[in-house]
């Protein structure tokens, strides 16, 4: 009796798993497969499962360019919000690197008074609306002068980028340990030694995670750019925000889906290695 | 001498730590901090800027609190918001079971399940409109199956007060990342105590809710304040998915600040403020009552 629960707990996926799993690949997969087919589709109409009219047959007819013509011509701002998502997501990681690499130091290896309340403090950001946020931020920008800027958006990129990578930060410091370190005191080293040749290059790849899930991040953000943005600067999400917002999805909306989808799929491919779970199951205040 | 030496070495040790702490401390005490901060005293009535200075003025939550459609917004705020969060709990706590068995495709799996988390909500908005709505696969799928033969037969899902488009783009967004603190948790525990249990004489339901879900708590509850925060204060789902008037709460004080009446803006702040107060009271509630858990779970 007690054998079979033992058999019950084994290694292997239960019949309701393996069918979970499938479902759970549908469910995330599947709706790219008419998103595709959509983004080559002249006319597409109900109840069709696929295209009555593709648009190469149509390309050459029209006046205007259809379907991935239209996403690679500039009338798109297809690259003009590429190169903007990653010029304000590389800048917003080399900031948020530098501003937490010694938070994250202290974090992992000091104890202070108070230290569980900064902690909290840390993560606050994470659970206050964005919305919240972002309107209160407009309104301080707005009389500054950075509504509409790169400096603005980049400055509001930092609030929820800033959590994330102080947590995975300090959860490389702590797996690091300080005896390396202290052994190259012993040997002689200074402090500028032993940062260049024995921390960054151990910290390197906790760090390169910490980076791009940081850029991922920052790539991902819609409301605070669309927020303070001001319509001025197109970053990806709100580039598709703005091709979508009347509810329908035309061919070109559907490639510039495709376009937006991009960059998460180059990332997941590069960071799976990287990205530490850990740093996710860290408890809020614990 | 050496103990003055000591002192001074402490004291050198002190200010590096602070050092170290300033950047961060600066930046969000005066972004984050600020902007909060700034957001309650504009709700209260302080704007120079417009000629406004009435602080403090409660005029404006006075207003805005005394609407019915302002109850109808927070009362859709978080309906959409906790039953994504909870559907979304769900799935992932399923989803990351199944991931720590061995199987094979597992590598393929774990790139699979994070797709959702590396792309924007926009995205996850374009492929709710392609799936869900009338005209859409769902429902060409139920003409191809016979069951409906034209798209107003479909049931509306999008832009409907019931929210299920809303829903399914958080839900959709969001098991990867609940599945991921939960999968995180699950691997640093091990297997063992669920061996244990098992061996005991444990049958498989008791051993999820009396082991493994104990002590995979910590990442449900930190994942779930998370995206529970975010589906109350996010605009863009729905702005696009969501039925119109009464609004979320977001989109309302969106609204409220695109006004061309500029008075209107302060109702805008104290919307702002209004939506903070109240996730801030929930997540609040919801930590301390985890707390209280683990107390009486001898933890901590």
């Amino acid at each position: 009796m007690a054998f079979k629960h033992v058999q019950s707990l084994s290694e292997r996926l239960s019949p309701f798993q393996k069918f979970y799993l499938i479902v759970i690949a549908g469910f995330i997969l599947g709706p790219f497969i008419p998103l595709l087919i959509q983004s080559f589709a002249f006319r597409w109409a109900w109840p069709d499962l696929l295209p009555s009219t593709w648009w190469l047959e149509q390309r050459d007819k029209s006046m205007l360019p259809l379907a991935w013509d239209y996403v690679f011509s500039p009338y798109s701002r297809v690259w003009e919000a590429t190169v903007n998502t990653v010029f304000i997501g590389s800048v917003v990681t080399v900031i948020c690197l530098a501003i937490c690499l010694p938070a994250a130091r202290v974090l992992a290896r000091e104890r202070f008074r108070g230290k569980s309340a900064f902690e909290f403090f840390l993560s606050l950001p994470l659970i206050v609306p964005e919305a919240a946020i972002g309107i209160a931020l407009l309104m301080i920008f707005i009389r500054l002068g950075l509504a509409g800027s790169y400096v603005g958006i980049i400055i509001a990129h930092l609030i929820p980028t800033i959590p994330y990578m102080v947590r995975m930060l300090t959860a490389v410091y702590q797996g690091l340990g300080r005896d390396f370190e202290e052994q190259a005191m012993i040997l002689g080293a200074n402090r500028r030694q032993i940062l260049w040749r024995v921390t960054l290059p151990m910290l390197l790849p906790g760090v390169v995670a910490g980076a791009l899930f940081t850029f991922l991040v920052s790539t991902n953000i819609f409301l605070l750019t669309f927020f303070l943005g001001q319509g001025q600067i197109v970053t990806l999400p709100t580039l598709l925000f703005s091709k979508i917002s009347g509810g329908t999805l035309d061919a070109s909306a559907a490639g510039i889906t495709l376009i937006v989808t991009l960059p998460g799929i180059i990332l997941l491919i590069l960071s799976e290695r990287f990205i530490k779970e850990e740093a996710f199951g860290k408890g809020f205040g614990n | 001498m050496t103990q003055a030496r000591h002192d001074t070495m402490r004291r050198r040790e002190r200010l590096r730590v602070i050092l170290q702490l300033t950047p961060i401390l600066a930046v969000l005490f005066v972004l984050f901090g600020g902007a909060l901060v700034l957001a309650v005293l504009q709700s209260l009535g302080f704007a120079p800027w417009f000629g406004v200075n009435t602080f403090p003025d409660f005029s404006y939550f006075g207003a805005l609190w005394s609407s019915t459609s302002f109850w109808w917004s927070l009362g859709l705020t978080l309906y959409y918001a906790t039953v994504s969060t909870v559907i979304a709990l769900v799935l992932a706590v399923l989803l990351a079971l199944a991931l720590i068995k061995a199987f094979p495709g597992k590598t393929f799996y774990k790139y699979l399940y994070k797709l959702p988390l590396m792309i924007p909500y926009t995205v996850g908005i374009a492929l709710a409109v392609l799936m869900l709505s009338n005209g859409g696969m769902l429902s060409r799928l139920a003409a191809f199956a016979g069951l409906i033969d034209d798209p107003g037969q479909f049931p509306q899902i999008l832009k409907t007060h019931y929210g299920w488009g809303i829903i399914a783009v958080y839900v959709w967004k969001q098991v990867p990342f609940i599945t991921l603190a939960v999968y995180a948790v699950l691997l640093g525990i091990g297997r063992e105590t669920e061996e244990a249990a098992a061996i005991l004489g444990a049958d498989r339901k008791t051993i999820f809710f009396r082991v493994t879900l104990p002590q995979i708590l910590p990442g449900i509850v930190s994942s779930t304040l998370i995206c529970f925060a975010f589906n109350v204060g996010a605009f863009e789902a729905p702005f696009i998915l969501g039925g119109g008037f009464p609004d979320t709460l977001p989109v309302v004080a969106w609204r409220y600040f695109n006004d061309a009446d500029y008075t209107l803006q302060l109702q805008g702040m104290a919307t702002v403020v209004s939506i903070g107060l109240v996730s801030g009271v929930i997540l609040f509630a919801y930590l301390a009552a985890y707390r209280r858990y683990e107390m009486n779970m001898g933890r901590n």
